[in-house]
């Protein structure tokens, strides 16, 4: 799979600060991140790491006058940072569209299914009402709704969670998409209706050959979806690679930290989990260092004094991180989690 | 009835931790809610949510009941009951052996015994209060002098690991996710509890955050001696800090049973599909196919017989036409299902 040589979607040293507040939030700081065409990559953080502000940004959603957005994001070639007016709505849907993690917000209430659908495909492109109808009966039916023909006449309140999320899916992609985001699209749902949508978001996109970005905080959904993984930090990417190397061969102290901080397996008598000390910063009062260095064990005086640059470790393997001589072979109990 | 199945063989289930019969500490005997739903014009009730439908366990001092299932399978209703925040439409709930709201055991000596931290830190927390004040309420209300209950409060938020100088004058608004549910967990120890209710206390903290606030439960447990009750959707977290755990679909218990016996051997279809969907961690080990197809049915109007007969694949006629009882699999082990019942009529259970 060589894509990376004509990304379909690239980021470069995307800064986006938020004003309002009494003081500006830096939510992204020097974003660098490159998807390649038909490849699948999963954004993991916490709440407040700028997951979502990224993907947000890639759609120009955020309220113009409150932020400010430095960087480039380059869809096929095209600035959207430079869009406007038409050109932006239909950027917006026709080229990168989104699958939410709540479709019942994401949804109209008032509106069937079949309704939504045909809305959006006939605002992207010139068809009859009645081909719209068709589209969006064969998108049910692409991803999977047990009686499509029937489901179109249904509102969202009147479908379970797992379905509301199929018929969700079905609306990112009428509108045939070439990027699909998807923003923790399964957090919602409890694993056994998780699963079953894993496993859809990733048959549809090896099928139609999407590109995905994958929004999560949670690194066993990451691990089942995508190619390769970026760990992102108070609004930094402190870590990516291929599932694999930042899975197995973790080189981030906050990556190591989150992976053997995970419970799995049972406990013996007495046993804690390694925790993470403290807690993610403040976007508004970030260290002037790397800004997990207050939380981190072998933080040393360079951390907190400039932030580091990304290293590359080798196969697309980076790291923001002054301290890779210390992270070798740093990560405890990645045991499979299976029951055994 | 399920319930008098498990009632007598209940002191059973206390052998499984310790060496002779444990007197359990809270008892819920055939609890049953339902909620009617309201509809037309005069607002009569044509049909109920069978919420929580007939629900029987013991919980023994000292222990951590696990309670996992999908949305909508009665965990929290069943936390809630327990709590006597709401109230049953049939069965009971005691306390050492006595139900609360009767002479013997008035609803306020009940709830300064069985406390509850809940999902959402912030709304369970009142805006208008600090958060000493918060933690000072309950033992006002329990008797306890102001500047008493302050200096509680204070001891409180240092044993959960906020230091009291700092944050003792703040407001909910002022801390943290991480920090709120350690305030919540203060709060509910203020009153010096035996029974601690988490309904998904630490499901909506972040992944290094919650495993701060697992450690500080599994200390409090030791060294207060604490007995929890803990809700959660996530399967590994309740591996890890459960000694039994109970596996709840649509409104009844489907199995029950020690930690490492459920999650390794588990009897009931629905457990092995419930577990078979937690997720690997290994890139090589993509899972391949759901092991549960369709979403659960309705609690409004659910099917007759086992409920879980209609996902099931080894669904056989008696199935959808007798209820199965709670039967003995293992060492304080008892599952729901036909299969294990001896005699039963299904072709997979022993003759």
């Amino acid at each position: 799979m060589n894509t990376m040589s004509d990304p379909i979607l690239d980021i470069r040293g995307l800064t986006v600060t938020f004003g309002g507040g009494p003081k500006p939030v830096r939510a992204l700081d020097g974003v660098d991140l490159a998807l390649g065409r038909g490849e699948v990559i999963a954004l993991l953080g916490e709440s407040g790491s700028g997951k979502s502000v990224t993907l947000r940004s890639i759609l120009r959603l955020h309220p113009p006058k409150r932020s400010r957005i430095e960087g480039s994001i380059k869809v096929e070639g095209i600035d959207v940072t430079s869009l406007e007016g038409r050109a932006l709505e239909s950027f917006r849907g026709k080229t990168v569209s989104m699958v939410f993690q709540e479709p019942m917000l994401a949804m109209d209430p008032v509106y069937t299914v079949g309704q939504q659908i045909t809305e959006a495909v006939r605002n992207h492109e010139k068809i009859s009402a009645a081909d719209a109808r068709a589209r969006a009966l064969e998108m049910l039916t692409l991803v999977r709704i047990p009686s499509p023909a029937r489901r179109l006449a249904a509102h969202p309140h009147g479908m379970s969670g797992g379905m509301r999320q199929r018929a969700m899916t079905a609306l990112a992609l009428a509108s045939k998409p070439r990027i699909l985001r998807a923003d923790e699209p399964t957090t919602a749902l409890h694993a056994p209706v998780q699963v079953p949508i894993l496993l859809l978001l990733r048959e549809l996109q090896r099928e139609l050959g999407l590109s995905m970005i994958f929004v999560t905080h949670d690194i066993s959904v990451a691990v089942e979806v995508a190619d390769r993984i970026a760990v992102m930090y108070a609004g930094r990417i402190v870590e990516t690679g291929t599932v694999r190397d930042v899975i197995r061969t973790p080189r981030h102290p906050y990556t190591i930290g989150l992976l053997s901080t995970r419970a799995h397996g049972g406990r013996l008598e007495g046993h804690r989990l390694p925790a993470i000390p403290g807690s993610p910063p403040d976007l508004a009062n970030l260290p002037p260092g790397c800004a997990f260095a207050p939380r981190c064990a072998i933080a040393a005086d360079a951390c907190r004094a400039s932030v580091p640059e990304p290293i590359d470790l080798g196969s697309g393997h980076r790291v923001r991180c002054f301290r890779t001589a210390e992270t070798v072979n740093k990560v405890a109990a990645l045991a499979p989690a299976a029951t055994s | 009835m399920a319930s008098d199945t498990v009632m007598t063989r209940a002191p059973a289930a206390a052998q499984a931790t310790g060496s002779e019969p444990v007197r359990p500490l809270l008892e819920a005997a055939d609890l049953v809610k339902h909620f009617p739903i309201k509809s037309g014009l005069l607002g009569r009730s044509n049909a109920v949510v069978r919420a929580v439908d007939g629900v029987t366990f013991s919980l023994y001092p000292g222990e951590t009941l696990g309670i996992v299932g999908e949305s909508g399978c009665g965990k929290s209703t069943t936390a809630r009951v327990l709590m006597n925040l709401i109230k049953p439409d049939s069965g009971n709930v005691l306390l050492n052996g006595r139900a609360p709201g009767t002479p013997e055991l008035s609803l306020k000596a009940f709830r300064s015994q069985v406390q509850m931290v809940f999902q959402d830190s912030y709304a369970s927390l009142n805006p208008r209060l600090t958060v000493e004040d918060s933690i000072a309420y309950g033992p006002t209300v329990h008797g306890v002098s102001g500047s008493d209950a302050v200096r509680r409060a204070r001891r409180l938020l240092d044993r959960v690991g906020l230091d009291p100088r700092r944050f003792a004058g703040r407001y909910p608004h002022e801390l943290s996710g991480g920090q709120r549910q350690r305030v919540n967990i203060a709060r509910a120890l203020a009153l010096e509890p035996k029974v601690i209710i988490l309904d998904e206390a630490v499901s909506a903290l972040d992944k290094s955050v919650e495993a701060q606030v697992l450690n500080l439960l599994l200390d409090l447990k030791e060294e207060i001696g604490l007995t929890y009750i803990f809700i959660s959707h996530d399967l590994e977290v309740v591996r890890f800090i459960a000694n039994r755990v109970m596996v709840m679909y649509l409104g009844r218990v489907a199995e029950i049973g020690p930690t490492d016996a459920l999650y390794t051997g588990g009897r009931h279809p629905y457990t092995t599909a419930l577990l078979g969907s937690m997720l690997s961690m290994d890139p090589d080990e993509r899972t391949m196919e759901a092991p549960l197809a369709g979403d659960p049915p309705n609690p409004i109007d659910p099917p007759p017989g086992c409920r879980f007969h209609t996902r099931c694949s080894f669904a056989e006629s008696v199935c959808s036409a007798k209820t199965p009882v709670l039967t003995v699999s293992g060492t304080g082990h008892f599952t729901a299902c036909h299969m294990v019942d001896p005699g039963s009529g299904h072709s997979k259970a022993a003759a």
